[in-house]
């Protein structure tokens, strides 16, 4: 499989307009993301890793470092071929309209659509392939507020893979989802990797997960990397209990390690 | 079949406004009559233009804003539009285009203002902040306006708020032509705006990841649509509803994707207004009503159901 | 204070004095005596003696209280009041739409005339607790006028010079109008046109040079109403009321949808100056003749 280096972020530093010294929100964070491999990117609320996606798509400008996507200058994209490349689920999104599933997809075709011009055949047969790949193919007629968080996930997800991309970035898919949601979008994440080609990029806090689906974890604490590399190097016990500033215990399964976290009773 | 019947109710409202006056012109003469060559004709295409504008400002302001109460006239430019015209009044302007001039400027300077106030650090419109910007600035105007008229020679200012009311009572061929070389760019921006609305509708950031380049779509937006009001007002005073009713009349036929529902509002908005200076021209003829209150008797009552239907639904 | 004091005896003697002159029709009371009217509002105002300080919130009233002689008696006026031109000596009070009720006060007035609005009719009810008499007098069109001089002539110890001019003012109303051919229409405003109907005083003024108001139909005292609707009742004439003297084409005649209306075209106006025209009053027969004149000029 072919591992292009599809995102290189090295060594960014940004800091919010407005916060002190001291409060940056990232400082020395480095990411790359290849081809066939998902990357997570863990850590506490706070530590920084939306702002690590902003800044790694060129929304945000880092004080220090930068960002490239295949190659060029994250600066050097306009939003519209960037949205060819990269495909992005949002952690919130805040749909105004009622729309059925096939329509809603259908927005992601439109980096690739003339300006006046109309959807063509084959922007219809890539939305079609997309909602089979996440399957929900089945849900291609219903309106989007029948359906439940899972669907609705996979939903967006299809409407990501609509837009064709290379990267894949999800940030917080699993936020509100039960277990057998959260499984059925892991795995089906691990497939697009595997059998797609697709560069993923997750950002999420269900460690567990991370650890079992992903080939390279990064962990964030406050704004700056407590790790990067495979889930067994990066998560230790020292370093989960250091970043997560509770009492845990490693134990491994599938070859991975799960993080159980501690009672701490006060006696 | 809903744009056949949509093309049907444009001829026949335009139609009306050609045939039907406080006047009666036989068929036989209508192409000969002067009445409906200088009068009667750019009137109607004045209302087309203006109810389409309106319309057309109203659904991207709705779009842009995030919020189905949206109206051209929200974002302090009546209140901006009626400062201009009350000063022009009030300096005795000679010239016959002196209203309608001060009018626009007093309409831009509005929406400047408000622009300048929405713009929140780094550049960035905040369209909540804009929403607020635009009713203080709107209600700043409209006390300065008061003054005016409080402290001056009351008979010509009163006549001024029945200007503002809203009329095409000052159509001509002139009017219309001013409009045809002003509308096609504000126009275009908007309609070329339909699909990255679509992208907006789901928030920002979303839209900027699926590629649609938001700031410049807000700035583009925000400003197509204050011209086109801007103008609106300038031409024919304050008309009401058209900008907030119709895009939502015509959502519930055309649903919420931008590309048919502009061109539909357009359309829509034009019919509207047309029929509206009809039945404002001949139901109290000789008398005229107000365009204006001919537009909120009509809308209100549209705007009602409107709401039933979603409170149902 | 001295004033309200006999104001109230008086009154208790006046009641006695009307028991016993019963038998007598009351617009005979003698004229050094009070008097009593209803005013146009339905309010009964009494006098104990003629009114000595007397403020004006009309021009019309003003015009009319010098008429009946009794201009020296006049201590307030508004800004509008401006004939004859002696009474711009005495101090202004405002613009008589919503009379300061101090600045009235300062003028020490045994009687303050106001038109009738509702905020007037407020400011009147006002004036009546502080002890002041105020009379409202409607001031729409020339029958108005005559009703104002006959009451003002009571009020003032005029009785016979106030009754002599209503008199002829309801002559000149019902004087038959000489007959021409002459059709106008009044143009007020442009944009919406607005023009007069038969309810303003304007159109009274029409019949009584002799011409036909195309809108008088309408019997409101103006109205907004569609070019072509001007177009075909085809006015010989355009009648433009303006504060200026200078008879200069208004602005409305050089654009093109106006020229639809064949007076605009071949520029047959005529030019009122609001002193004389804007307001109806005892100078209408003057008024009258004036316009006559003016439309023969235009006309053939």
């Amino acid at each position: 499989m072919d591992h292009e280096l599809i995102l290189d972020v090295r060594d960014v530093s940004y800091r919010y307009p407005g916060a002190g010294a001291g409060a940056d929100a990232l400082a020395g964070v480095s990411l790359a993301a290849r081809a066939g491999a998902v990357h997570a990117v863990l850590g506490p609320n706070g530590s920084g890793k939306t702002t690590l996606l902003r800044v790694a798509l060129g929304v945000l400008a880092p004080a220090t470092g930068g960002s490239r996507i295949l190659g060029r200058p994250a600066a050097a994209w306009s939003r519209r071929e960037l949205a060819r490349v990269v495909g992005v689920v949002t952690q919130r999104e805040e749909n105004l309209f009622p729309q059925r599933v096939r329509e809603t997809v259908l927005l992601g075709r439109y980096a690739r659509l003339s300006l006046w011009g109309a959807e063509r055949p084959e922007d219809r047969a890539a939305v079609t392939r997309a909602l089979e790949r996440c399957d929900v193919l089945s849900l291609a007629d219903r309106w989007i507020w029948t359906l439940s968080g899972g669907e609705y996930q996979r939903v967006r997800l299809a409407r990501a893979l609509a837009q064709e991309p290379r990267l894949l970035v999800l940030d917080e898919p699993t936020a509100s989802l039960d277990v057998r949601h959260e499984m059925e979008l892991f795995q089906l994440v691990r497939a697009l990797a595997d059998r797609d080609g697709l560069a993923v990029v997750l950002i999420t806090h269900h460690v567990n997960l991370a650890a079992r689906f992903a080939d390279r974890v990064l962990l964030l604490s406050g704004g700056q990397p407590a790790g990067e590399g495979p889930p067994g190097d990066v998560l230790s016990r020292e370093t989960v209990e250091r970043v997560f500033a509770w009492p845990v215990s490693i134990a491994p399964f599938e070859g991975r390690p799960q993080v159980i976290p501690l009672r701490k009773d006060h006696t | 079949m809903k744009w056949l019947g949509l093309g049907l109710v444009v001829v026949a409202a335009f139609l009306g406004a050609v045939v039907l006056g406080p006047v009666h012109v036989p068929l036989a003469g209508l192409a000969a009559s002067d009445i409906v060559r200088t009068l009667r004709l750019p009137r109607a295409l004045l209302a087309f233009l203006v109810g389409g504008s309106l319309a057309l400002s109203g659904a991207g302001l709705q779009a842009l804003i995030r919020n189905p109460l949206a109206d051209p006239f929200l974002l302090g430019l009546s209140g901006g539009a009626g400062l201009g015209a009350v000063a022009a009044i009030a300096l005795h302007l000679a010239s016959p285009w002196a209203l309608p001039l001060a009018a626009f400027a007093g309409a831009l300077g509005a929406t400047a203002l408000v622009y300048r106030l929405g713009l929140v650090g780094g550049g960035e419109l905040d369209p909540r902040v804009l929403i607020l910007a635009g009713v203080a600035v709107g209600a700043f105007a409209a006390a300065v306006t008061t003054a005016i008229v409080s402290l001056s020679d009351a008979a010509e200012l009163r006549n001024t708020f029945l200007w503002l009311w809203g009329g095409l009572s000052g159509a001509s061929w002139d009017s219309v032509l001013v409009l045809a070389v002003y509308l096609p760019l504000p126009l275009a921006v908007l309609f070329a705006a339909a699909r990255p609305l679509d992208l907006l509708a789901l928030g920002e950031e979303p839209a900027r990841h699926l590629g649609a380049d938001v700031e410049s779509l807000k700035r583009r937006v925000f400003v197509a649509a204050s011209l086109l009001a801007a103008v609106c007002v300038a031409v024919s005073g304050v008309i009401g509803f058209v900008g907030l009713v119709v895009p939502h009349a015509m959502r519930t036929l055309w649903g919420h994707r931008h590309r048919p529902l502009l061109p539909a509002a357009f359309l829509g908005g034009g019919a509207l207004l047309a029929l509206s200076d009809t039945v404002a021209r001949v139901a109290v003829a000789p008398r005229e009503l107000p365009v204006g209150i001919v537009t909120a008797l009509v809308g209100v009552p549209v705007f009602a159901l409107l709401l039933r239907r979603w409170t149902t639904s | 204070m001295e004033r309200r004091h006999s104001l109230r005896s008086h009154t208790i003697r006046l009641v006695a004095l009307a028991a016993a002159l019963a038998c007598r029709p009351a617009d005979h009371a003698p004229a050094a005596a009070g008097s009593t009217v209803i005013d146009d509002a339905g309010r009964t105002v009494v006098l104990a003696q003629p009114a000595h300080r007397i403020v004006s919130l009309s021009p019309a009233v003003t015009e009319l209280l010098f008429a009946l002689g009794v201009g020296d008696r006049v201590v307030g006026r508004t800004t509008w009041c401006d004939y004859p031109p002696v009474v711009r000596l005495v101090p202004s009070v405002g613009d008589g739409l919503n009379p300061s009720l101090e600045a009235l006060a300062a003028r020490r007035p045994d009687l303050v005339v106001l038109y009738r609005s509702p905020l007037n009719e407020t400011a009147a009810a006002q004036l009546s607790r502080l002890g002041i008499a105020a009379v409202v007098l409607r001031q729409d069109r020339l029958e108005d006028v005559a009703r104002a001089a006959r009451l003002l002539g009571r009020l003032v110890g005029r009785s016979a010079a106030g009754d002599s001019l209503a008199d002829s003012l309801s002559r000149l109303l019902a004087a038959p109008a000489p007959r021409s051919r002459r059709r106008l229409a009044f143009v007020v405003w442009d944009s919406p046109p607005i023009v007069i109907g038969a309810g303003s005083y304007l159109d009274q003024l029409a019949t009584l040079a002799g011409a036909e108001n195309v809108f008088h139909d309408i019997a409101a005292a103006s109205a907004a109403v569609g070019l072509e609707t001007i177009a075909t009742r085809d006015p010989d004439v355009i009648v433009v009321v303006s504060d200026s003297a200078e008879p200069r084409p208004p602005a409305l005649a050089r654009r093109p949808e106006w020229r639809v209306i064949r007076a605009v075209r071949e520029g047959r106006f005529v030019y009122l100056v609001g002193s004389l025209f804007g307001r109806p009053g005892p100078r209408a027969g003057g008024a009258a003749g004036e316009l006559r004149r003016l439309l023969g000029q235009v006309t053939r």
